[in-house]
């Protein structure tokens, strides 16, 4: 191989637009790859917030309507207001373990305004007479109207709803309240999605000596100093990886966040966050969501390999079908002339040019097809002209 | 005098000795030496470069030391 041919020029010049286009070929993918996983990563979050968003509304309007029937049963309400504990609890335990069946882990009663102690817990008979103090206590003393949200309390961090119990002559008698543990919550989204999910609260919002009487209650293990900022309220996994994190839960945007992708063995996983708010608005914890996109993965790996494959079967394909088309066009044809100029000095005058086409090279072709023959002649009368010279 | 003349006839008895297509060696030759071996006689005037040219051409095309 000539190294200053027009053949190896352009070969080479062709090798660089096959390493160039492969290449950015496989920047191209690795970008929307990327892209896609982010995407993916993004709605995975996006969803299970959309999911908890559903669930949690749910959940508040079906306490919503049985407080709404106990607080007009003229039993319930009677019981509450002469403050006849045991009459109450025969009316409403029966109801109480029907709602737990439904997911329902707090009930209360609480008295009326000024001490607003807790008068009756269907799911813990035994313990009354403490002030809760929450700000859903204060705001439903303050509205008398029903309040919902999420608020942390003795038996856990729940969605709960509260509303004023009124007599006949339209005085607040008590408060009935009904809560659903969060924890719940993420195990029937693990049921519906396959994903996992944690649920972490910042320990700014917590007391310790609270999260460790909650512990008792729910039979957990108290986690308090597991970790720096945050405790974590329940899990669907086992591993700790889903609720790994370094940052401050407080600063979690509203839309949440992806944290990372992940191998583990053969999987692939998308990690990310979003914000959970208790009632009066604040982010007092997270909710972790783990997505195994190992099937798009896979899928979308194996789209990279087929393009890239056909990418550079493509560009070969092409380098070779243009030197083909060069040899055939240009190079055999200037190959021809060449052979035709050196016989022609070596004497042999009959070889001529066949021009066939009337392309760049078959215009060049019949000017020198002209020029040897121009030379043929001038050589004959040149010969002639010695042969006479010699006689 | 006729070194030129002789260098060509070493040439055409090496083109003839080995077959070879003889209006293609003397072409090559020519194109390298820049003259036309039909046109060398008796009477061609030496010249160093040419003589030179007609050697290395020789060489290269034939591998034949003149």
């Amino acid at each position: 191989m000539k190294w200053n041919s027009i053949r190896t020029k352009v070969l080479a010049a062709m090798a660089a637009c096959l390493i160039v286009g492969v290449t950015g070929t496989l920047l191209l993918l690795r970008y929307s790859f990327a892209r896609n996983s982010q995407a993916l990563a993004t709605e995975s979050v996006h969803g299970a917030q959309r999911l908890f968003g559903i669930l949690e509304a749910r959940e508040t309007s079906k306490m919503v309507a049985v407080t709404e029937a106990l607080a007009t049963n003229p039993e319930v309400g009677a019981a509450l207001a002469a403050r006849d504990r045991s009459r109450l609890l025969s009316l409403t335990a029966p109801l109480y373990l029907q709602l737990k069946a439904e997911g329902i882990t707090n009930w209360m009663f609480h008295t009326a305004e000024p001490d607003m102690s807790v008068f009756l817990r269907l799911h813990n008979p035994a313990k009354f007479g403490d002030q809760l103090n929450r700000f859903m206590d204060k705001e439903v003393s303050r509205t008398h109207a029903t309040v919902a949200g999420n608020e942390l309390a003795k038996a856990g961090f729940a969605v709960r709803t509260i509303r004023p119990v009124y007599d006949s002559a339209g005085h607040v008698t008590g408060y009935i309240e009904f809560g659903e543990e969060i924890g719940r919550f993420i195990h029937e989204m693990k049921t519906q999605t396959g994903d996992d999910y944690g649920l972490l609260l910042n320990k700014k919002f917590i007391d310790q000596k609270f999260w460790a009487d909650t512990s008792a209650s729910l039979h957990r293990r108290d986690d308090w100093n597991d970790h720096p900022t945050f405790v974590v309220a329940d899990s669907t996994s086992a591993s700790d990886r889903i609720i790994q994190f370094d940052g401050d839960l407080s600063a979690v945007g509203g839309n949440g966040e992806v944290l990372e992708r992940f191998d583990s063995g053969d999987s692939v996983f998308v990690r990310g966050l979003f914000p959970i708010y208790d009632t009066s608005h604040n982010t007092v914890g997270a909710m972790f969501v783990v997505r195994d996109i190992s099937g798009v993965y896979v899928s979308m790996r194996n789209t990279q390999r087929t393009l890239v494959a056909l990418s550079v079967i493509g560009l070969v394909f092409g380098c070779g079908l243009v030197m083909l088309m060069l040899t055939r066009l240009v190079f055999s044809r200037l190959q021809h002339i060449i052979r035709v100029a050196t016989r022609v000095v070596g004497g042999d005058f009959e070889t001529e040019i066949q021009v066939e086409t009337d392309d760049e090279i078959g215009q060049f072709e019949q000017l020198f097809d002209q020029f040897r023959r121009v030379f043929v002649n001038v050589l004959s009368e040149m010969s002639e002209l010695q042969e006479r010279e010699k006689v | 005098m006729g070194v030129l003349y002789n260098l060509r006839n070493s040439i055409e008895e090496k083109i003839k000795a080995d077959g070879l297509d003889a209006a293609e060696i003397r072409g090559k030759i020519g194109l390298r030496t820049g003259r036309l071996m039909a046109l060398i006689s008796p009477s061609t005037p030496d010249d160093a470069a040419s003589i030179a040219k007609f050697r290395q051409a020789a060489k290269e095309v034939l591998n034949l030391s003149l």
